[in-house]
């Protein structure tokens, strides 16, 4: 029976073929060949993820090449100059940078005096109620459409009990609720699954702030003791509010920014 | 790049097996089956997968304790539970992403969300998969070395080889059985346990050879030795401690024993042999008196001594018959004392035929058996052959067959032999009675041939071949004739091809009526020329013309379907052709040869169904 290395023993003992070394020598070279015929033969969804992968490749290699070739050649090198270095014909017009500052300060007046806040996503697309509640028909002939249900990813808290099933308006259904999300630190540049606490504003309507409707753009308060933050009088930092940048109810999951 | 495939197959396989046309304008309870369908059937896949992986590789626990200890030596016991376990957690992990996916998937009320969703979903999954690539690393190599180890039984009989690296192991397990096991002068040659078989009393024994092992303590090893330490823990087999006494190996006799010392409690309930290699290079008897005295005191403790040399290969027989010998010895004590035995022993009755009177009768062996069996054990010398005569010369070896001639004088033997004496052939008299012999001879001979052996039989032929045999005589004949007729022909000077003189008509109609064809029929010949007047007579005639000229094309032509044609053999077999090759068209109900009207343009099995790598044409 062949044991252990019984290749590597017959390489040893016998050598290799005659013609062993020239063959592996012509079937590299032939390699090109047969990748080029590939490339041309292949069709479909296949064909575009060959190509893709072949590009991206390809794209490696003319820059290695581009710094092998680099080493060997002289650099225009501009550090050397300083900086405010100006030609000689730009030395009088210096009144220009300085107009720039000043609109720079217009704006930030300006944008103090709406009160606007520095969020990662500060505009949002408004959802409509047909968007995000569905209309339900109840009764005994499905008449009455005063039901409403809720479409998109909402959060109820720990201690949530429906409405008798009778007189409940709006529902939200147990598939769509969550409890975690993953927040982003943007600083830290990591991310954690923390634990949603609420929601704070949703900015399309109040209506989705009571109902716990989490969309794109919306506030939520997490559960950051994870983390581990300390504030500067010694006490530990358990919530804190994070907007969320992705649309949960298409991906699945709630992934949001922590506002620092 | 393996993870890469596997993941690549699996999405490859999801996006081929399951329906890929779906619009926005379906219901959207079918839209939600389509892509729950794909998201369901990604999992499945990796689930399969990944529940292969975890079947196939062997349970640490299930397997034999040395199999499962070899297995810890080699691969690390917690890493390789580390890594199964690893692949568990990713497939439940799949399972759980793929059913909250499905769930989600229900509340989706367009095409758009159930796309993101299932994307999602596959996505989760192909990155849990991606995060496994350690483990499946991993696996891949224990896979591939699992595969190469020896399959060694731990339950029949076998044989153990140990002892310091150098020794001669790998050479007495090449000369006892088949296996090829490298032998190389430097140590630590066999790395790895190696088995091979032989058959001793109509039995198959298992000689296991180990790498060797150097004299530290246990915690000192490394995995080579590990693995010779595990084989002498769990195989019950007969111990063959092999030992180099002429010590080039590189360890003294004193290192040697002292490492038997050392692991002579791994050798508890085995039957063990000292086996004294390389003993061409230096006797035990050569040995100073302290070296003796060492083995001497192993005789006394029991263990056989035994000398051999793998080169010249004296003492290996005796060691494996003393080895297997002891050893089977050994396995039916065990077997005795245990439990199992009695229910055999109970049924086995050896039966004694009862003694109807007082007549001892005695087994019966003939004589000739008797005589050779005393032969055997006396071992007489047998006369020296033919054969060893030539292994002894060498290349000087001459057949010489005359030396045993038995002539009246001796010093005759290596004359030559005449063939003509005194005017008589000696071959004639080499047998006194040769004239009789042939005189009987050439009577059964004269009997055989009256009684008709050698005729040929006349009724074997039937009539094609009398014909084909006649034929043939025929053009031997006229062959014969025409080369006569060349040899006489007078030519001088360059010939004008056959073809470019005229043949006349009467020499046309002579050969061809020398060949047997009819050539009577002179009015439908088309070499014969017509009189004027016929062919006037014909023109001048109005009406009769279509009907005359038909005629007379006809009378003058063979008619289209029989010419060029040589018999009516020719004219069947063209006929036949001309129907078949007819028949398609007629099958297809086409008028003719450049009919290319198409009765059905657009072909179902052309326009249904999936469209595949450009294959409208035929599918």
């Amino acid at each position: 029976q062949p044991q252990n290395e019984h290749i590597e023993l017959h390489r040893r003992r016998y050598g290799y073929r005659l013609d062993h070394h020239e063959r592996r020598r012509k079937k590299e070279g032939r390699e090109a060949h047969e990748r080029s015929r590939r490339a041309k033969k292949m069709i479909g969804l296949k064909a575009k993820l060959y190509h893709k992968q072949r590009h991206a490749e390809k794209i490696q290699m003319k820059k290695t090449l581009k710094m092998h070739e680099k080493r060997n050649t002289k650099e225009k090198n501009d550090e050397k100059t300083p900086k405010g270095a100006v030609p000689a014909y730009l030395l009088d017009r210096e009144g220009q940078s300085r107009a720039k500052v000043l609109s720079n300060m217009i704006k930030q007046k300006r944008k103090e005096k709406a009160g606007k806040w520095e969020v990662p996503v500060p505009k949002v697309r408004a959802q409509g109620e047909t968007e995000v509640l569905k209309v339900i028909r109840t009764g005994k002939r499905k008449k009455k459409a005063w039901k409403r249900m809720v479409t998109k990813v909402c959060f109820v808290g720990d201690g949530f009990t429906r409405k008798p099933p009778k007189y409940e308006r709006f529902i939200r259904p147990m598939g769509l609720r969550f409890k975690k999300a993953h927040v982003t630190h943007p600083e830290l540049k990591a991310t954690f699954c923390l634990p949603i606490l609420g929601v704070k504003k949703n900015p399309s309507s109040p209506l989705y702030t009571t109902l716990g409707v989490i969309t794109k753009g919306t506030v939520i308060e997490v559960n950051v003791s994870e983390l581990g933050l300390v504030t500067q009088g010694g006490k530990v930092i358990w919530g804190k509010y994070a907007q969320v940048t992705n649309n949960p109810e298409n991906d699945g999951c709630i992934n949001a920014v922590l506002l620092v | 790049p393996w993870l890469q495939d596997f993941i690549d197959l699996t999405l490859s396989k999801t996006q081929r097996k399951t329906p890929t046309v779906i619009h926005k304008h379906y219901q959207i309870h079918r839209i939600r089956h389509f892509y729950m369908r794909k998201v369901k059937y990604t999992q499945q896949n990796y689930h399969d997968r990944l529940t292969q992986i975890l079947t196939d590789f062997p349970k640490l626990d299930d397997i034999h304790p040395f199999y499962a200890d070899l297995m810890n030596v080699l691969y690390d016991k917690d890493h390789y539970k580390l890594a199964l376990g690893q692949i568990n957690i990713a497939k439940n992990l799949i399972d759980n992403v793929a059913k909250d996916y499905v769930r989600l998937m229900k509340y989706g009320d367009s095409l758009y969300r159930c796309k993101q969703l299932k994307r999602a979903a596959l996505g989760r999954m192909c990155t849990i998969i991606k995060r496994q690539k350690q483990s499946l690393e991993y696996l891949e190599q224990v896979r591939q070395h699992l595969s190469r180890l020896p399959t060694i039984d731990p339950n029949t009989r076998t044989l153990l080889l140990c002892g310091y690296p150098n020794v001669g192991k790998s050479s007495f397990i090449n000369k006892v059985t088949r296996a090829d096991v490298e032998v190389q002068p430097y140590a630590f040659t066999t790395k790895s346990l190696f088995v091979g078989h032989m058959d001793y009393k109509y039995l198959r024994w298992q000689v296991v050879d180990t790498p060797g092992i150097l004299d530290h303590p246990l915690e000192d090893r490394n995995t080579i030795e590990m693995q010779a330490i595990t084989a002498l823990a769990h195989l019950r087999a007969a111990v063959l401690y092999v030992m180099d006494v002429s010590e080039q190996c590189g360890h003294s006799l004193e290192e040697q024993v002292e490492l038997f010392r050392n692991i002579k409690p791994l050798f508890a309930n085995k039957p063990l042999i000292i086996v004294a290699n390389k003993c061409d290079v230096k006797r035990i008897a050569e040995l100073p008196e302290e070296s003796q005295k060492i083995f001497e005191t192993f005789e006394a403790e029991g263990f056989s001594v035994i000398e051999t040399s793998t080169l010249t290969e004296e003492g290996v027989i005796q060691v494996k018959t003393e080895a297997c010998d002891r050893l089977l010895a050994h396995r039916v004590d065990t077997k005795m004392k245990g439990n199992k035995v009695n229910d055999v022993l109970n049924r086995l009755h050896l039966a004694m035929p009862n003694r109807r009177d007082n007549k001892e009768r005695l087994p019966f062996i003939p004589e000739g058996a008797v005589a050779r069996k005393k032969r055997m054990e006396v071992s007489t010398p047998r006369r020296k052959l033919e054969r060893d005569l030539e292994l002894e010369m060498g290349d000087d070896y001459i057949l010489d067959l005359q030396k045993y001639w038995d002539l009246m004088n001796s010093s005759e033997k290596y004359d030559k032999i005449p063939e003509i004496w005194e005017g008589h052939n000696i071959l004639d008299y080499i047998d006194p009675d040769i004239m009789r012999k042939l005189e009987e001879l050439e009577k059964e001979e004269e009997l055989r041939e009256a009684a008709g052996e050698y005729d040929s039989e006349p009724e074997s032929e039937d009539e094609e071949m009398m014909e084909i045999r006649r034929l043939a005589q025929q053009i031997r004949e006229k062959k014969k004739l025409k080369i006569l007729q060349s040899k006489e022909k007078d030519t001088r000077g360059p010939r004008m091809p056959r073809t470019a003189k005229k043949v006349e008509r009467k020499v046309l109609e002579k050969e061809m009526t020398d060949l047997g064809l009819d050539m009577t029929n002179k009015d439908d010949a088309h070499y014969v020329r017509r009189s004027r007047s016929v062919t006037r007579k014909r023109k001048r005639d109005e009406s009769e013309t279509p009907k005359s000229a038909a005629r007379s094309r006809s009378s003058s032509r063979t008619p289209r379907d029989v010419s060029g044609l040589r018999d009516e053999k020719m004219v069947k077999k063209v006929k036949v052709m001309a129907k078949k090759a007819q028949k398609k068209m007629n099958r297809l109900g086409k008028k003719g040869e450049s009919d290319r009207h198409i009765f059905n343009l657009k072909p179902k099995h052309l326009l249904a169904g999936k469209r595949k790598s450009g294959k409208t044409q035929r599918r």
